[in-house]
């Protein structure tokens, strides 16, 4: 569903993303993680159609992002990290004009949009400005926006950044019965409880490269640690388990 | 399917209903005072083209030729200001707008959202000729009783004439974003903008148009219209749109330059729409790849401020927020705008030829002191208002650190303050001194105004600071924003009130000092008591202001909590 194939991107000389190839499934949840600066958010905006690769190729349900963007981002529904929202307009008018951008209008988009509001505890809002919201309720709208029209890919970018122990187990929730219903889902994360828990497989990526990839079970494998949790591994992979002795 | 262009506009229309709908504190007296302010320059422009039409009325063939040659200017003036003004704008609307980052991973054709963010570019490129042209096309119109046909001609050749300008800011965009990084492309330009518009105003200023009101200087009248018709050329949309609107005002029908108008605004939009179909993608990539910036390190600025006696705190305070003003390109480049501003200002009195009026020069130099001082005052506020006004609000999201530390806020709004009143205040006395000394004006007129503007500068500044405080605007995306906002528009309006008392104040001595002078009498004892008991009230207003100001910004910050 999230084909991505040699992907690479420079920023004059420094290579951000060097050669990464992604295959997320139909119903998959695919973690991808990595230490800061290591090329997750610049390979997740080129997938989102943010940034333009310098090589490498993304298709979204089978539609190149290239030669035929319109189709591939129909397809998709991203969530960014930091995401953007009309400050001065009411939480139902910013998905209506979402609705709009996907080709949505009329009852259908309203009834979904109730429908996702209610979902994200958000309808005592509907008609409130987004300038007046906390973080995490920005953080649901920009979600309600993701699924308006119903995706058959999510792209995450740190999807539990802002919200409440509440917000975060409706969010996994969500995924989960997303992920059942077949749409493909790749998250980036630094939270590794959120990625054990809920990722079908992981790629770690460093220095721009995928430097190991497989499922939970698999990458301990792969580090070698006897550990049940994911930190462990993940820092003996990106090689962040040294630790200096300063005085604090 | 998604929906025409239009529809990528709505967020503006919307957000511009609720923002209407939910008025904030202060929005009526701000739409009061902008609208106002609005109105009387439209009603000036209106009256002024209205009365030069009139006069020239007499002149017949001289008369059309100087309109013609005027509307020639007029356009010409406009068209490079729309193109400027659209590449900045393009820069934002294209490559810096926060919204891109929600539109473009969603699936809208490329062409419409060239169409939605062009209009966009058009808009704000346009709507400040459009409001300055249309009163004067207005008022030559009336004057000249243009038929119902001119009127009609007048917006069928705005709109194209806006139209050509923008697209090739547009285009020039495209080109320096594929070049520069778009953020170092901003700061260029606005650098280049401000370079230009203060080689404009020397340039005006040196070709010292009031000659033309001197009879002797006659002869140099024609040499003078020889120059001013030398940028007039056919090929610049500028002469299509003077000539179709002259023809117009004539009763006549120009289809040729509208033609060209016309035809040259769809070309050009044709050719935009292809070159941003083509290189937006890689141009808005490139844009996002501003790594490392390039900055001044500013090296020598801390070991001179340690040389300062002053707390750690208060010297870091200060080494920051020079950093950050010398940083950004925005700010101290309009500095560059201030001093030329100032140089004018200045050079204005030295060709100021008070002396051809015999009897009455020594009355209107030493009147015009008082002129003077209020205009300086009046910078000082301006100057204030668009420096120290915002300097609270500049912390932004950033104000969190100084909150958290073990620094008053006292402390902190004093630094504020200091940092603008020092250059304020030797920027406001070198006007006054400078100009006083160059009208020739009476030495202790001289003392007087620099007293005056030394009470004035430490009152608004101090006022500026504390109200900045008193009305932050943390979210706000610029200092101009910021000066623009509720409390600045309180701050000027009490600075002018203020401005008007202490000029009055300090008049009324003076006037009374100069009637015993002309006559050369001696100042009885009870004038100078009362001459004293005045400057001591200006003194103590002055102050009071300064106190009150900034007592007030102190208690909001605390209030904070």
């Amino acid at each position: 569903m999230i084909l991505v194939e040699a992907l690479v991107k420079t920023f004059g000389s420094f290579r951000a993303v060097d050669g990464v190839s992604l295959d997320v499934k139909p119903g998959e949840i695919h973690g991808f993680l990595g230490p800061n600066g290591a090329g997750k958010t610049t390979t997740i905006r080129m997938i989102a159609g943010l940034l333009k690769p310098s090589s490498g190729r993304v298709s979204i349900d089978g539609h190149d992002l290239a030669s035929e963007p319109e189709a591939a981002k129909r397809s998709l529904g991203f969530i960014p990290d930091r995401p953007f929202l009309y400050e001065k307009l009411t939480a139902a008018e910013f998905l209506r004009f979402h609705g709009g951008l996907y080709g949505l209008e009329g009852g259908p988009v309203e009834e979904r949009t109730r429908e996702l509001l209610a979902l994200f505890e958000l309808s005592g809002w509907a008609h409130e400005l987004v300038e007046s919201f906390s973080h995490g309720m920005k953080q649901r709208l920009v979600m309600c926006s993701a699924f308006l029209h119903r995706p058959q890919a999510v792209l995450v970018d740190e999807p539990m950044v802002g919200l409440d122990p509440r917000g975060a187990r409706l969010i996994k929730d969500v995924f989960r019965v997303m992920s059942r219903r077949g749409v493909a889902i790749l998250m980036s994360t630094h939270t590794l409880e959120v990625a054990e828990q809920m990722c079908d497989s992981i790629s770690i990526i460093q220095g721009g490269r995928i430097i190991a990839r497989g499922t939970v079970p698999e990458l301990h494998a792969l580090a070698g640690t006897d550990d049940p949790q994911l930190t462990p591994v993940f820092l003996k992979l990106t090689g962040g388990g040294a630790f200096q002795e300063i005085e604090l | 399917m998604t929906y025409a262009f239009p529809w990528l506009l709505l967020p503006l229309f919307w957000s511009a209903r609720n923002r209407a709908r939910r008025r904030e504190p202060g929005d009526g007296l701000r739409a009061a005072l902008f609208g106002g302010i609005g109105l009387a320059v439209a009603g000036a422009l209106f009256a002024v083209a209205f009365w030069l039409t009139w006069q020239l009325l007499d002149y017949e063939e001289l008369g059309d030729y100087l309109i013609r040659l005027g509307l020639g200017w007029l356009f010409l003036t406009f068209l490079s200001f729309v193109a400027f003004s659209a590449v900045v704008s393009a820069l934002s609307t294209f490559f810096l707008s926060e919204d891109l980052r929600l539109l473009l991973p969603a699936p809208v054709p490329q062409s419409r959202l060239f169409h939605s963010r062009f209009a966009r570019t058009v808009v704000q490129a346009g709507w400040m000729v459009v409001a300055f042209v249309l009163p004067v096309l207005l008022g030559l119109g009336l004057a000249r009783c243009a038929p119902p046909g001119y009127y009609l001609a007048a917006l069928v050749t705005v709109v194209p004439f806006v139209v050509i300008p923008s697209a090739l800011g547009c285009l020039v965009t495209l080109g320096l974003v594929s070049v520069f990084p778009a953020r170092r492309a901003r700061d260029v330009l606005m650098l280049m903008g401000l370079l230009f518009a203060v080689a404009l105003v020397l340039l005006v200023r040196f070709l010292r148009p009031e000659r033309l009101l001197d009879v002797q200087s006659l002869p140099d009248v024609t040499a003078f219209f020889a120059t001013l018709q030398s940028p007039v050329t056919p090929l610049l949309p500028s002469f299509w749109a003077g000539e179709s609107l002259f023809a117009a005002l004539r009763g006549q029908l120009d289809l040729l330059h509208l033609g060209a108008l016309w035809t040259s605004a769809f070309a050009l939009t044709v050719l935009v729409r292809a070159a941003y179909g083509r290189h937006h993608f890689s141009a808005w990539s490139k844009a996002q790849e501003a790594r490392k910036a390039r900055f001044t390190r500013l090296a020598f600025l801390e070991p001179l401020l340690r040389l300062l006696p002053m707390a750690p705190a208060r010297r870091a305070l200060l080494v920051k927020d020079l950093k950050v003003f010398l940083r950004d390109t925005t700010q101290w480049s309009q500095l560059l705008l201030l001093v030329a501003l100032a140089f004018v200002y200045v050079y204005n009195f030295r060709v100021l030829d008070l002396d051809r009026i015999p009897y009455m020069s020594r009355i209107v130099k030493n009147a015009y002191a008082f002129v003077n001082l209020a205009m300086a005052a009046f910078v000082t506020a301006a100057v204030a208002v668009r420096f120290v006004f915002p300097a609270v609000s500049a912390e932004g999201s950033a104000f969190w650190i100084v909150r958290t530390s073990p620094v008053q806020l006292s402390t902190f709004l004093w630094s504020k303050l200091w940092t603008g009143l020092v250059p304020i205040l030797v920027l406001a006395e070198a006007l006054t001194i400078a100009s006083n000394l160059l009208l020739g004006v009476d030495p202790l007129l001289r003392v007087l105004g620099a007293f005056g503007i030394a009470c004035m500068t430490l009152a608004l500044v101090g006022l500026a600071c504390g109200m900045g405080a008193e009305h932050p605007r943390f979210a706000a995306e610029n200092p101009t924003q910021v000066a623009g906002s509720y409390g600045g528009v309180a701050f000027m309006v009490l600075a002018v009130l203020y401005i008007l008392t202490t000029v009055a104040l300090l008049a009324w001595p003076a006037s009374i000092y100069l009637w015993y002078e002309y006559r050369g009498l001696p100042i009885p004892l009870a004038r100078r008591a009362a001459f004293a008991g005045v400057l001591g009230g200006v003194v103590l207003l002055s102050v009071s202001i300064f106190w009150s100001g900034m007592r007030r910004g102190v208690r909001a910050l605390e209030a904070l909590g």
